[in-house]
């Protein structure tokens, strides 16, 4: 490689990756990450003042009422919620993520009549106690109308301003209100049936060449789309880099002191070389952080090193392809803002791609997968998701990708090349697509 | 001893518009040619060609002995019309950077770009960021970008454009320095009286196409335009009777109290001086030099038929606002 490549390359690293942009960049990609993952659900799980009000009952059946009252108090409701809180997921049948509501139950007579139920639940603003549901039991609801198979349910009717999250609870409360009753009337212990229905879900072994392992089902799952997402950030911020590099150079007018000393194609080639060194230094620290947070929960050995290799390896792909595009938009173009509508259809090139990852990676071996895998600039997301998954493609699709994707970024590259020769020194209204093609033949 | 530059029918187009039309040229070695004309006239895209950064239609071009410029920018200095640097480069990194990418030592390019920084006076800009110099002093930085590789070959395309007096002065005794050091110097502009005072070779473009390639010496004998430039020694003095002189066919003031006197086609100026001296005592009188623009009107008249046009011309190629009148 030319010296004076080198040279190029350099000079474009080193001034990206010690512009304030790019080191704030840098920083702020972890720290969203670090919100997105720890703080987001913590603030979610954070508890505002409960909620509290009246439910009115109507129970038809005469048997529900004591159980639903039970259900519903804040006793039960906090240790029904108290098990998923702790394992970090939303609590059981509540929809909300706040403590549970304080509801008092306050018993209605008389049948059950929508319009005494809706005339109720209609208060003045600020009224204490608020009144927030209203429900009526069906008089079959625990026992079953002669020759019907169903039992009969309830129905419910809420104030404006119930939240849904509260209102998922009652349900739940009503729901667990009835089944205890109809067991209970029909003679069957609840304890033995909810025994009976448990059956508690072990952690799956994976069994290799290597031996079993302690499987880690959800960061497998999630490489995949882990995988394509490290593609992503990789392959979208070198790209956007490369343009914004040459717009620059061309805006200050500094590309034809550099065409002095070098030709457009060692330029090019130049400055490819660099951004290819800032993905794959964002890469890096990525993949590094990855690693340490594996090591710290002694799951490293869920990593598979060869992954890392394909990761680089269609990271290098897709980076020609997309970086041979963008290089020809910020060689056309004189201005950033001339550049957004050419950038769109290309965005659109790797954008649909990442987004299908997370169906390749569910589905590698589906017909589409597989078809996408060899058809760039798409092949290289689609393949890594597929190496990525639980059943990997075979050796010949993975080689048939690579040279796919190789063709592709050589076209991009050429294509980049024979833009940059005509549209380096061009300044003023930016071409059009056709013309770009036009430069591309005359070139 | 091989041309520094030979450029043989070289044709280049951009769509319908003809940019250069079937340029021939050879610039010996160690010599200054101008590239003269108006703006548009296609230098600039002439000098891409010889460059390589554009590519001719038709036609060759020698570059040092190479068949491309590409084989020899090591060897060529280049200062742009359009010339830039990096922002948020300093100055020496920039020079040193440039220095380098044309193949010089990182020690040798600091040491001649430091050289060359503190005699257009800008030591103390070396260390600031290209970004915090003023213009004038990014004219000078760029300047010395193109002869940081002290090359053999040194092509400025506008080099004056925008600079101050004392920045144009301090670049013209840098050229100079070239030229002594033997560097082969192209020098494009449309202020004809630069060409005149640095060059030793002038050739004319207009509209694309060569107009004129030939010595200032041989232009000098050739275009000799019979102007006599007379400064009375008495300012009242009844200027009617030099119509009497035979001859003389109008008369009228020159910017520096002076009169130039043109004369009739075939008037052997020496008898004229001396009968004008005669009818008016001078206390200046000469033959008026050929002037650069006045040779490049001569060649396009055919083009050009209006004064208006004329007085446009010249006024452009001058580079003098609105001085200057067509006699």
């Amino acid at each position: 490689m030319s010296n004076r490549v080198l040279m190029v390359a350099q000079r474009d690293f080193l001034a990206t990756v010690t512009s304030r942009g790019f080191l704030l960049g840098l920083l702020v990609m972890p720290l969203l990450l670090l919100v997105l993952a720890v703080l987001i659900p913590r603030f979610a799980r954070a508890h505002g003042p409960p909620i509290h009000g009246e439910v009115a009952v109507i129970d038809a059946s005469g048997k529900v009422l004591a159980e639903l009252r039970a259900a519903l108090s804040p006793e039960r409701l906090a240790a029904s919620a108290a098990p998923r809180i702790n394992a970090g997921g939303p609590p059981a049948g509540f929809g909300q993520s706040g403590p549970p509501p304080i509801l008092t139950v306050i018993e209605r007579t008389g049948g059950a009549d929508p319009g005494q139920a809706k005339a109720w639940l209609i208060q003045p603003p600020k009224a204490e106690p608020p009144h927030l549901a209203f429900i009526v039991i069906h008089t079959d609801a625990v026992v079953r109308a002669p020759g019907e198979r169903e039992f009969g349910g309830y129905d419910l009717y809420v104030s404006r301003s119930l939240d849904d999250g509260t209102e998922g609870v009652i349900h739940e409360g009503v729901r667990r209100a009835l089944v205890t009753t109809r067991l209970r009337s029909s003679g069957i212990d609840e304890g033995t049936v909810t025994a009976t229905m448990r059956v508690a879900r072990p952690q799956a072994v994976v069994v290799g060449a290597s031996g079993e392992q302690s499987a880690r089902r959800g960061l497998s799952r999630m490489l995949p789309f882990i995988s394509g997402l490290l593609l992503f950030i990789g392959v979208f911020t070198a790209g956007q880099l490369l343009m914004t590099s040459t717009i620059e150079e061309k805006s200050s007018r500094v590309v034809e002191v550099l065409l002095a000393a070098v030709s457009p194609l060692e330029l090019m080639a130049g400055k490819l070389l660099a951004q290819l060194g800032v993905g794959l230094l964002i890469l890096t620290m990525y993949v590094g952080l990855g690693v340490l947070a594996l090591s710290q929960f002694s799951m490293l050995s869920a990593l598979d090193p060869l992954l890392v290799f394909y990761l680089v390896l269609f990271y290098l792909l897709a980076y020609l392809v997309y970086g041979g595009l963008m290089l020809a938009i910020g060689g056309a173009v004189s201005q950033i803002a001339d550049a957004q509508s050419m950038m769109a259809p290309v965005m659109l090139l790797i954008v649909i791609p990442y987004v299908l990852t997370q169906f390749i990676g569910n589905a590698p071996n589906a017909p589409l997968s597989v078809a996408l895998s060899f058809i760039p600039p798409a092949n290289s997301f689609a393949m890594l998701a597929r190496l990525a998954s639980g059943t990997p493609p075979p050796v010949w699709q993975v080689c048939l990708s690579v040279a796919a994707g190789l063709a592709a970024a050589a076209a991009a590259v050429w294509f980049a090349a024979k833009v940059l020769r005509i549209g380096l020194l061009m300044q003023g209204k930016p071409p059009d697509l056709a013309t770009l093609v036009r430069w591309a033949r005359m070139a | 001893m091989e041309a520094a530059l030979e450029i043989c029918g070289v044709t280049k187009t951009f769509g319908s518009t003809l940019g250069v039309d079937d340029l021939n040229l050879v610039m010996p070695r160690g010599t200054t040619y101008g590239l003269i004309g108006p703006s548009g006239a296609g230098k600039t895209t002439a000098i891409r060609m010889i460059m390589s950064i554009l590519f001719p239609d038709r036609g060759s071009l020698r570059v040092l002995g190479r068949a491309s410029a590409l084989e020899a920018k090591d060897r060529i200095g280049y200062l742009p019309e359009e010339r830039g640097v990096y922002r948020k480069m300093r100055a020496d990194e920039f020079l040193s950077y440039i220095g380098r990418l044309k193949g010089g030592a990182r020690a040798a390019v600091a040491a001649r770009a430091g050289r060359l920084l503190a005699r257009l006076g800008l030591a103390e800009a070396a260390s600031k960021k290209c970004e915090e110099l003023s213009k004038g002093m990014l004219q000078r930085v760029q300047f010395v970008a193109a002869i940081i590789n002290e090359p053999e070959l040194l092509i400025l395309d506008e080099p004056f454009g925008g600079l101050d007096p004392l920045s144009v002065q301090l670049l013209k005794e840098l050229i100079a320095e070239e030229q002594r050091r033997g560097a082969t110097i192209l020098f494009s502009t449309h202020v004809m009286a630069h060409a005149e005072e640095l060059c030793q070779h002038i050739v004319m473009i207009h509209k694309g196409r060569k107009v004129l390639d030939e010595p200032i010496a041989g232009l000098r004998r050739r275009y000799d335009l019979r102007t006599i430039r007379l400064e009375p020694l008495d300012p009242g003095t009844d200027l009617a009777v030099l119509r009497t002189v035979a001859g003389v066919e109008s008369v009228r003031p020159a910017a520096d109290e002076a009169l130039e006197i043109r004369l009739a086609e075939g008037t052997d100026p020496g008898s004229a001086v001396c009968a004008i001296a005669a009818l008016i005592p001078p206390a200046r009188i000469e033959l008026a030099r050929v002037r650069l623009e006045d040779v490049f009107i001569r060649l396009v008249t055919g083009r050009i038929s209006t004064d208006e046009s004329n007085l446009a011309l010249r006024t452009h190629l001058q580079g003098l606002g609105t001085e200057g009148a067509v006699p």
